[in-house]
């Protein structure tokens, strides 16, 4: 992607990104912590960030996340209920009962319980 | 309840009444919020209602054919899949053409219709999609956010190639009980346009005249006695938007805006006063764009609203009148799929939504929709009785019966301000006529 920045240095060099804006790698999905959009300047990167490159944000940190969040990633994954993007995972849940495709028991306890993440991973990404 | 010439101890005449129930709560915004979602959700609730309904419905249909989806389609096998249409017209109007080509190459005048020869259909399911093709599927017919049920194969080219189609058909309608009852007449008129310079301020005080009793003999006045309810379809007003124009409106020009809308709220009082009236929001009303339509406000109304009679409705409208259940709009989704494709006269669109049993297949793609996450309140659950449309070109009524037995009264609404015809509806045998107002001395 094109840099926006108006500052000449910026112009002049035309430095490839490397290790900022990266697409997310298949294989480093497991490190995603729910940061907010402003904290978080990439994402699935395994190169350590230059720390000029984040404003008012954190470095990625390697997060582990338990085995609730993975049942829940699997429920968000899982086509026969629909996109997940746009709407919170209850909601998604609650949608999925009331149009009669009884999802799983367990997970809306999960949800109503309210300690895991209440948005799909992409939601405020995309 | 009245002896049929309606006429009491001392000569005056009571007006009929009928049950009234209002089932717009699928159609009014109450507790939706908007958090970014995209058009995505609308579509797999549609997606989801039709494909539960079109399961349900197969084993009538072709019991030994196996229903497969668009990813597991084999080349040659001959099966059923299920999924949401998208007609790919060539001529549709984009808005990345304004980017991508020069401003010099495109036409300033739009064509109305943008159907081309070359208009293929698509299906698509949640795992993928595929190209339609075959004589069975006529792309001219329809449009894109229709859910259908084929039967065919997939070709070697990588078309599915269509055998037969299945529609959700008409929904199941609740049985009127026969009883043969006295007439009730509900008056149906849309297009008023109050404030435009193709309205007659003559003919619509004619109409609320006849309808509050205020003309002719004692004759006329037992027949306008039976009247029991005013639908109003949209486009009542016409605001001069020529005076919108981005800046601040001085005080004069503020009181010409809302000069139409005083007017309507004039009439309305006059009819309100003395009938039950339903007013709908339509594509020039000040109301919101997209489906479905929330009500006028109230505070544009301020006579009428004090009122019991008077209801703003939202638009499309679903109510009931004693038996007789109603479904109808202000013309939005049938003039959108006018554009998309052809048919013999409005009628046939009317009909092929229900038989498709959704009210404005084209919403979201052509048609402004609301984003609804959770569900599709255009989808038809039930059958009505009559369903009509607003804001069309003239007044058009046809019968049709369903295969298990349902009867609709269809109809289209002529714009009042052009016609000067109003609809009238008896409740009791579902027969319709026209009542046209003139002005000019012959």
């Amino acid at each position: 992607m094109a840099t926006s920045k108006s500052d000449m240095k910026g112009f002049f060099k035309q430095k490839k990104k490397s290790g900022g804006i990266t697409k997310a790698k298949a294989k480093s999905s497991s490190t995603k912590k729910s940061l907010s959009p402003k904290r978080s300047a990439t994402y699935g990167s395994d190169i350590t960030q230059p720390a000029a490159l984040i404003s008012h944000g954190f470095p990625d940190i390697e997060n582990d996340y338990d085995e609730k969040e993975e049942v829940l990633r699997q429920f968000d994954m899982n086509m026969a209920y629909g996109p997940c993007l746009g709407m919170s995972r209850l909601a998604r849940w609650e949608r999925a009962k009331s149009l009669g495709m009884n999802p799983p028991e367990d997970i809306g306890h999960l949800l109503k319980a309210g300690k895991v993440g209440a948005e799909c991973l992409w939601e405020g990404r995309v | 309840m009245e002896t049929e010439d309606s006429s009491s101890e001392n000569g005056l005449l009571h007006r009929k009444q009928a049950l009234y129930s209002s089932l717009d709560s699928c159609f009014v915004i109450q507790k939706e919020m908007y958090r970014g979602q995209q058009y995505s959700q609308i579509y797999f609730a549609r997606l989801h209602l039709m494909r539960t309904l079109l399961y349900s419905l197969l084993p009538n249909w072709k019991p030994h054919i196996q229903v497969c989806t668009v990813i597991g389609l084999e080349e040659g096998k001959e099966c059923i899949i299920v999924g949401t249409l998208y007609k790919h017209m060539k001529l549709k109007p984009s808005i990345l053409e304004e980017y991508s080509k020069e401003r010099s190459a495109t036409p300033l005048v739009r064509p109305h219709n943008f159907m081309h020869p070359d208009d293929h259909l698509i299906l698509e399911d949640e795992s993928g999609r595929i190209k339609v093709c075959g004589d069975v599927l006529l792309p001219s017919v329809y449009v894109t956010g229709v859910v259908v049920a084929l039967h065919g194969k997939e070709t070697g080219t990588g078309d599915f190639w269509v055998e037969d189609v299945m529609e959700g058909g008409l929904p199941h309608q609740i049985e009127r009980p026969i009883k043969s009852g006295e007439d009730k007449y509900v008056i149906f008129v849309s297009g008023l346009d109050i404030g435009s310079s193709t309205s007659n301020p003559l003919k619509f005080q004619l109409l609320v005249d006849h309808i509050t009793g205020h003309l002719g003999d004692k004759k006329e006045q037992s027949i306008a006695a039976k009247i029991v309810r005013v639908i109003i379809a949209g486009n009542s007003v016409e605001i001069p938007r020529g005076l919108l124009n981005g800046q601040n409106l001085g005080s004069k020009d503020q009181f010409t805006l809302f000069e139409p809308i005083k007017e309507l709220d004039i009439q309305l009082t006059q009819i309100a006063a003395g009938i039950p009236v339903d007013i709908m929001p339509g594509p020039n009303d000040p109301a919101n764009f997209s489906l479905p339509q929330q009500p006028l406000h109230r505070c544009l109304f301020p006579s009428s609203s004090a009122y019991n009679t008077f209801r703003s409705c939202p638009n499309p409208h679903l109510f009931q009148l004693d038996d007789v259940s109603l479904l109808g709009t202000s013309g939005q989704n049938i003039d959108d799929l006018e554009k998309y494709s052809d048919a013999n006269d409005k009628l046939e669109f009317l009909e092929r939504t229900l038989r498709w049993r959704h009210v404005a297949p084209t919403a979201p793609n052509t048609l402004g929709c609301y984003p609804f996450t959770d569900r599709d309140p255009f989808f038809v659950e039930t059958c009505p009785h009559v369903y009509f449309v607003g804001n069309q070109e003239k007044y058009e009524t046809r019968l049709i019966k369903g295969a298990e037995g349902q009867i609709v009264r269809l109809i289209c609404i002529p714009r009042f301000s052009e016609t000067g015809v109003a609809v009238v509806l008896n409740l009791r045998n579902l027969d319709c006529h026209a009542l046209s107002f003139g002005t000019e001395f012959s």
